[in-house]
């Protein structure tokens, strides 16, 4: 699992469905129930999160080159703490894809496969996540390239298509209280944004290293647009009633009617959308199985994977017991429990380690490297 | 290489008693032993001729050749006349009892352009094999291979499976000599590499592995001649066989080298930086390493002109997706999403379907089969029935089918378009890949409608996106070299902006190279 490399743009393409995937699904209408017509601002809010958890990622991977956060939380935080900082992350990583699993299943059986089992749908999903992980990051990395532009590509033409539906005056009144509201729209986003931490699994095998930062940042920029586009989008179409939507985007697409032909595009548009969530679980997949493999210090991680898809199969049937639940506790609770694990843990890790490298500092000759 | 590390482990490693024994043994001063021990090789071999003769009326010689694989009227002219005369001008003033020197028998009388000298028994056996006469001269350790083998080939035609419009017509043969001719005829520069594998240790099979040197990074040349050497087979009578052995994946789907008839497309590839291989008695030469989009393109893709070609590479894409999916989307949209078709267009759809007795899985499953036998029927079938078949696939399955209400009429055209869609891919095999696909893509439609159409897609990506060829990833025209994806794969630009070759040997990864 060493040899495995990608490009900066490959990451970066890997991070975009990462967060994205989800985000426009459920987001929106939690955003609009905050910020109402303001809604529009709040991913901006939220992408500092972003800027500032990539920023972390890369001084940690600055400062651990080659490490991931399973291996470099054991050099600052000492072989006990540091172990047990791994082993909450792979926790929460197992529960987040496990809950990422669970809202996609929701989603294409609320909306499309009545009648399927839920769990059907989702253990096929694991599958094929699991092939791609086990096929290693250099497979994801390419799968990323092919696939992202057609998502970018799909993601455009659907806010083009709603343009004969936009009414711009749902823009107004503009900051009515203050920019309080849209601050407040922001709590759910930004824990998505939280998602960049991933980066951190992800640039140990990244060749161009030195580009990482600046690719990161391009993630969230476009992340950022993305979800600016998407909330104009449905609010322009849909006015202050977005919040009462579960998935904004998708009522959107639903208005789609073009020439008495283009109509009913949402099973395109789902079919597309499946497209994004396979590169987002299976990023997340590949980060926890890949950092199972490091906690148990073994040399392949190919041998869990697919023991780690059914237990992910499992605990996303247990992660919720509907959709209504869920959707209270990405909200809520879990906005904050995102960001607390993927920005404050690793931002604490970093203070930790600049204390230590400045006590270290008064012999220069030993770099943390050697230290360890 | 797991495969041929599998492959030998299943074969016992033959003991060499099959050898025709003593080929190693040096030829003897003695003539008479020597063909005593060449005539013991080919016993019973009543093609094998040997031609006993004195050179110059003293010395005693012989010719051994292999009947029709000798050019009979040079033999003649060249050899046997300018020996055979008494006083030839060189051995003027010689006494009989002389020894004779073969330098100068070689620089004064042998009128034959290609002359080899060998040394052993093995070494006359292998020239013999491969159509040169070998003359051996009493009182020499050492005899002469003359290079007067030839034989009756086919001429050079056009290929039949790789038509143009426009481009070359010339095609491959059976003849190594000539196919290597006829690259070297277009490519005149030294650095041209033509490397010879023996293929085997019974068939013998000569394969050349094509290069250029300073292009083709030596990495490729190097792991396909280890792969080559490999082999181990009693016969090679395509190159097939070698495509098979050496292939990166042999239980992928995909095709993972590029086989072709036509000089110009191993050139362009040669010139691309990939190994052509060349087996003797195939029309069919390899080119590896190749990435799916190569097997998706069209010489004639360079040679119109490049407004056309982009936008045929484009129709080309659209019907690679119809040809797999189509059928499969039908099935999905019909079982599961019967909301995505309009009305009226919908109401169509199920009057036609109202009388048929299958759900749309099995109907599409059933006429999709039927078309791939009509199909397998009509190829191998002489021209004269071919059209027979075309009758009974029109009339019978087609029109009949419909009326008497076993299959609807959309069906028909869906299978149709499908088929017409598979026509378009230019390389057979990369078709016939996506036309196994299709099957169980349409299960996929039937358990999980559109979705499970997705994932089918998303599977057969990442199988290919893991896919290498020769250590090359399969999509690598893609990533990681974008600028040469936007040129000269979603489009095809002018060749005055194609400049950069592609760069087919980036970031390869080593632990695959066995």
């Amino acid at each position: 699992m060493e040899n495995e490399k990608i490009t900066s743009v490959q990451m970066m393409m890997l991070l975009y469905p990462a967060i994205t995937a989800t985000a426009i699904l459920l987001v929106p209408g939690v955003t609009a129930q905050h910020a109402q017509q303001d809604m529009w601002l709040s991913p901006i809010w939220a992408s500092l999160i972003g800027f500032l958890t990539v920023h972390i990622t890369v001084q940690l991977y600055r400062l651990y080159p080659k490490k991931t956060p399973i291996e470099y939380s054991v050099d600052i935080a000492g072989p006990f703490f540091g172990k047990f900082i791994g082993l909450l992350l792979l926790f929460f990583y197992f529960h987040v894809t496990a809950i990422i699993i669970r809202e996609y299943g929701e989603f294409v059986v609320g909306n499309f496969l009545f009648r399927t089992p839920i769990d059907f749908v989702m253990g096929a999903m694991v599958f094929v996540c699991a092939v791609a992980v086990r096929s290693g990051i250099a497979v994801l990395g390419r799968l990323a390239q092919i696939l992202v532009p057609v998502v970018i590509l799909l993601l455009t033409i659907i806010v083009i298509l709603v343009f004969p539906d936009i009414e711009l005056e749902n823009m107004f009144p503009m900051f009515e209280n203050g920019l309080l509201p849209s601050i407040m729209g922001a709590a759910t986003p930004q824990s998505w944004f939280s998602e960049c931490f991933l980066m951190a699994f992800l640039l140990p095998h990244v060749i161009d290293e030195n580009h990482g930062r600046r690719w990161g940042n391009i993630a969230v920029v476009s992340i950022m647009l993305t979800l600016f586009f998407t909330n104009l989008a449905t609010l322009f179409v849909f006015g202050n009633i977005t919040a009462s939507f579960v998935y904004p985007v998708i009522s959107v697409v639903r208005y789609i009617s073009i020439a008495d032909f283009l109509e009913h595009v949402e099973v395109v548009v789902m079919a597309l959308w499946v497209v994004g969530v396979f590169l987002k679980i299976s990023v997340f997949y590949y980060a926890l199985v890949t950092g199972l493999a490091r906690w148990l210090n073994l040399s392949q991680y190919e041998p869990l994977v697919f023991s780690v898809g059914l237990l992910l199969c499992l605990l996303s049937n247990w992660s919720a017991n509907d959709l209504v639940e869920l959707t209270h506790f990405l909200g809520t609770t879990g906005s904050f429990y995102l960001s607390f694990v993927q920005t404050v843990i690793p931002l604490f890790l970093l203070l930790v380690a600049k204390w230590r490298n400045r006590a270290a500092s008064p012999q220069p000759a030993v770099s943390h490297q050697e230290r360890k | 290489m797991r495969f041929f590390q599998r492959g030998k482990k299943g074969r016992p490693s033959q003991p060499a008693v099959t050898k025709p024994s003593g080929t190693q043994d040096a030829l003897a001063v003695n003539m008479n032993d020597n063909l005593q021990k060449i005539q013991n090789i080919y016993r019973d071999c009543i093609d094998v001729i040997f031609r006993s003769f004195k050179i110059g009326g003293h010395t005693s010689a012989v010719l051994i050749y292999i009947n029709g694989l000798a050019n009979m009227e040079e033999m003649n002219e060249n050899v046997l006349r300018p020996l055979m005369e008494k006083n030839s001008d060189s051995r003027q003033g010689a006494s009989p009892t002389e020894q004779l020197n073969a330098t100068s028998l070689l620089e004064q009388q042998l009128t034959v352009a290609k002359v080899n000298k060998v040394q052993t028994i093995g070494e006359c056996v292998q020239y013999i094999a491969a159509g040169s006469p070998v003359l051996l001269i009493d009182g020499q350790s050492e005899g002469f291979a003359l290079g007067l083998s030839e034989w009756e080939k086919r001429p050079i035609e056009e290929p039949i499976a790789e038509s143009v419009i426009r481009g070359p017509r010339e095609g491959f043969i059976e003849s190594l000599e000539t196919n290597l001719s006829l690259l070297r005829r277009r490519i005149r520069s030294p650095l041209l590499k033509t490397k010879s594998v023996t293929l085997g240790k019974y068939i013998k099979t000569q394969v050349v592995i094509c290069y250029m040197e300073g292009i083709t990074p030596e990495a490729f040349v190097t792991e396909a001649e280890k792969r080559l050497q490999r082999i181990e087979l009693d016969g090679v009578l395509e190159s097939g066989y070698i495509e098979e052995l050496i292939e990166d994946h042999p239980y992928s789907p995909f095709p993972q080298v590029l086989n072709t008839e036509r000089p110009d497309v191993a050139i362009a590839n040669l010139l691309e930086g990939r190994i052509v291989i060349m087996q003797d008695g195939s029309p069919f030469v390899l080119v590896m390493p190749v990435s799916f989009y190569s097997l998706i393109q069209s010489s004639e893709d360079y040679y119109q002109r490049a407004l056309i070609s982009a936008l045929i590479r484009w129709l080309r894409y659209l019907f690679l997706l119809i040809s797999l999916l189509l059928p499969s989307a039908y099935i999905a949209i019909l079982t599961f999403h019967q909301e995505m078709i309009p009305t009226t267009l919908l109401l169509t759809v199920a009057a036609s379907r109202e009388r048929i007795p299958f759900p749309a899985l099995v109907e599409a499953l059933i006429m999709e089969v039927v078309f791939e036998a009509l199909r397998e029927a009509g190829v191998r079938l002489p021209k004269q029935t071919g059209a027979a078949v075309s009758i009974v696939g029109a009339l019978v399955i087609g029109q009949a089918a419909v009326q008497a209400g076993l299959v609807s009429a959309p069906m028909i055209m869906i299978v149709a378009l499908t088929g017409i869609a598979s026509f378009t891919i230019p390389r057979f095999t990369a078709g016939i890949a996506l036309r196994m696909l299709r099957f169980p893509m349409m299960f996929l439609a039937g358990s999980l409608g559109l979705l499970g159409i997705m994932l089918g897609l998303l599977l057969i990506l990442i199988h290919m996106a893991s896919l290498r060829s020769l250590g090359v990833p399969y999509l690598n025209a893609h990533v990681p070299n974008m600028e040469h994806q936007a040129k000269d794969v979603l489009t095809r630009t002018p060749w005055w902006k194609l400049n950069a070759r592609p760069r087919i040997n980036e970031r390869r990864r080593n632990n695959r190279q066995s």
